[in-house]
């Protein structure tokens, strides 16, 4: 009797993040988190490739797609113990493709105008970067927006800046989680919107080559899963992951990078789509 | 006039690599309480990032690197303040199995038959995936050997893992793949599930898979336990848990249960994994265990152009298999 049994279309079919529903954004709803790829590369950046980015993101993420895969029973947090329910994150995570190629003025259009209508209708959106610089035009979409930053080049003070890069200094970034969330809470202002940029640099570089911008004393997994855990129970507006190179010479095979970023983005998935937890802001947008 | 053609017969070394540099023989020819090498260049049993096929040819190179940077004479270990010989006549490398890309029975039959003859001289098979799922044949053919040579006896399998590897089916892969092994192997007659032992598990897992192991009495030691318990108290109760009972053990090392940052050559890696100080402690503490057989697995060299993860995982075979290739120097 052959061992195997036919193959089945896992790896197949259309590419939405964790094998999430494709949706037209004029079908997103209140509380739903809408999934938006920007497949752009930054032209200054040192190296080319952050345009595949959303796509490598993508793939990674379909490794965490339980909801959608009937091999597996249903997962569990092994160091916590503890069982994730996936019921119902069908129906309120969803993927909406990519912002269309087009010239700059057509590309910032485009994303000022879809982060606005998901927002409108009182979703978060989840932005699959790509370069940073898109990051000023979802800024500017969400009007008096405050923006948490995870890595990245400190370019506003009134930001939440968690490790940032040293900029041209050497200097071992410390880091003190339990300290920093309640300055966080001081610092939130929940009557306004909240935008959380989450660049690759943040992690500790030895732990992934695939950032064109490395730095040394940044974060590991956990402090950064705890982070975007405590963001996901907040009503975030949008959510920017950027500075995934996939490309980067003899590294892309490795996907280390992608893995990094998607695994710790699940934290904010299930945290802001409210699997067992609570929102801590009451703030209607 | 023709010239003379003369030929030299200069003492020619055997191309290639074994591991450890070590001869090269027949699974017939390795005598009891040696240990015998089986290559298992497959990967055709994996669902995802290929290339462990190429795991064998890069250990036994990597072991052969190593072996020529370690002193010839008398070694010294900082660690343990132990003075060492290299032992002689411990190790022969059998070759590798035949792989059918298309045909899991017949590669898994003819692993199993090196690993059981192997096992039936009172050797100790050393397994080279390859990934994960060659492990199930490895032990499968240990398992029959030891039933053949010892008919009542039992053995304790402890996997250091990032994965449960304990579905029964995976998707368009089926019920053998290497997602499976673990629990094709709770299935074998002379082990039980209550002495099965997982280390190094990270991450999301299967609640159902998970549920099912520790309903039967096995032990599943996390990631973040080694980190909390420490690798000496982890090596201490596994070894209590894996051995009740039992005469042997058997040990199936998934490199991948080392965090990705420093091992990225690996199919599946995982993060929040083991320390290679952590996984090198864990493996010093089984190194004295009655070991009848062991595997080592998922080293994918196409995934890592800086060629690290061959250097570590060829640092976990010396240090897992310190007691066999040194003699203690007594003074």
């Amino acid at each position: 009797m052959p061992l195997r049994s036919g193959p089945l279309p896992r790896m197949a079919g259309h590419l939405s993040f964790m094998r999430s529903q494709p949706k037209a954004i004029g079908d997103v709803r209140s509380g739903q988190l809408a999934v938006l790829g920007l497949p752009f590369e930054d032209t200054s950046a040192p190296f080319a490739g952050q345009s595949l980015a959303a796509r490598a993101l993508r793939e990674t993420s379909v490794y965490f797609g339980w909801h959608a895969n009937p091999q597996f029973s249903h997962p569990v947090d092994i160091d916590a113990r503890q069982d994730i329910s996936t019921d119902g994150l069908h129906e309120r995570l969803c993927d909406l493709g990519d912002i269309a190629l087009g010239s700059d003025e057509a590309i910032h259009a485009a994303l000022m105008t879809a982060t606005r209508q998901i927002n409108r209708a009182g979703a978060c959106a989840l932005l699959l970067g790509g370069s940073d610089r898109l990051s000023v035009t979802v800024q500017k979409a969400l009007q008096d927006c405050q923006t948490v930053q995870l890595g990245g080049t400190s370019c506003d003070a009134r930001n939440f800046h968690i490790a940032p890069l040293e900029n041209g200094s050497d200097t071992t970034c410390k880091i003190d989680t339990a300290t920093d969330l309640v300055a966080f809470t001081q610092w939130r202002n929940s009557t306004k919107p909240l935008f959380v940029r989450f660049d690759l640099s943040v992690f500790e570089t030895s732990l992934s080559a695939l950032c064109d911008r490395p730095r040394l004393g940044g974060c590991d997994l956990d402090t950064v899963t705890q982070w975007l855990s405590t963001l996901g129970q907040h009503r975030v507006s949008a959510i920017m992951l950027t500075g995934l190179n996939p490309t980067r010479p003899g590294m892309g095979i490795v996907k280390v990078g992608q893995r990094l970023m998607v695994t710790a983005l699940l934290a904010f998935v299930y945290a802001r789509l409210g699997f067992g937890t609570t929102d801590f802001d009451t703030v209607s947008l | 006039m023709t010239a003379a053609i003369t030929t030299s017969h200069l003492p020619l070394n055997q191309p290639g690599f074994r591991l450890f540099d070590g001869p090269a023989s027949d699974v017939t020819d390795v005598a009891p309480g040696q240990i015998g090498v089986v290559g298992m260049p497959s990967d055709w049993t994996h669902s995802s990032r290929l290339g462990a096929r190429f795991g064998p040819e890069a250990l036994r190179k990597a072991t052969t690197l190593l072996q020529s940077k370690r002193p010839q004479g008398g070694s010294f270990n900082p660690d343990t303040g132990h003075r060492t010989l290299p032992a002689k006549n411990w190790l022969v490398d059998c070759g590798d199995a035949e792989i059918t890309a298309d045909d899991v029975d017949a590669t898994t039959q003819a692993i199993a038959a090196m690993t059981e003859a192997l096992t039936v001289a009172g050797a100790i098979p050393l397994a080279l995936g390859g990934d994960h799922y060659n492990s199930f044949p490895a032990c499968l053919g240990y398992s029959r050997g030891l039933a053949k040579r010892a008919p009542n006896a039992r053995f304790g399998y402890i996997q250091i893992d990032g994965h449960l590897d304990f579905s029964d089916r995976l998707g368009a892969w089926g019920s053998h793949n290497h997602a499976t092994n673990a629990r094709r192997i709770s299935e074998l007659p002379n082990v039980d599930v209550s002495n099965m032992v997982w280390i190094g598990i990270a991450g999301w897992v299967d609640g159902g898979d998970l549920a099912l192991i520790e309903k039967q009495g096995g032990r599943v030691f996390s990631a973040s336990e080694v980190h909390s318990l420490g690798t000496v108290e982890v090596v201490r109760q596994a070894l209590a848990h894996a051995m009740q009972g039992c005469d042997e053990l058997y040990l199936s090392i998934d490199i991948d249960a080392m965090d990705a940052g420093y091992l990225p050559g690996t199919g599946s890696v995982v993060h929040s994994g083991i320390t290679p100080r952590q996984y090198y402690e864990l493996l010093d503490g089984f190194a004295e265990a009655p070991l009848g057989g062991l595997d080592i697995d998922e080293l994918s060299p196409p995934l890592d152009p800086s060629e690290r993860t061959e250097i570590i995982s060829a640092e976990m075979l010396f240090r897992i298999l310190q007691r066999f290739r040194t003699t203690p120097v007594t003074e």
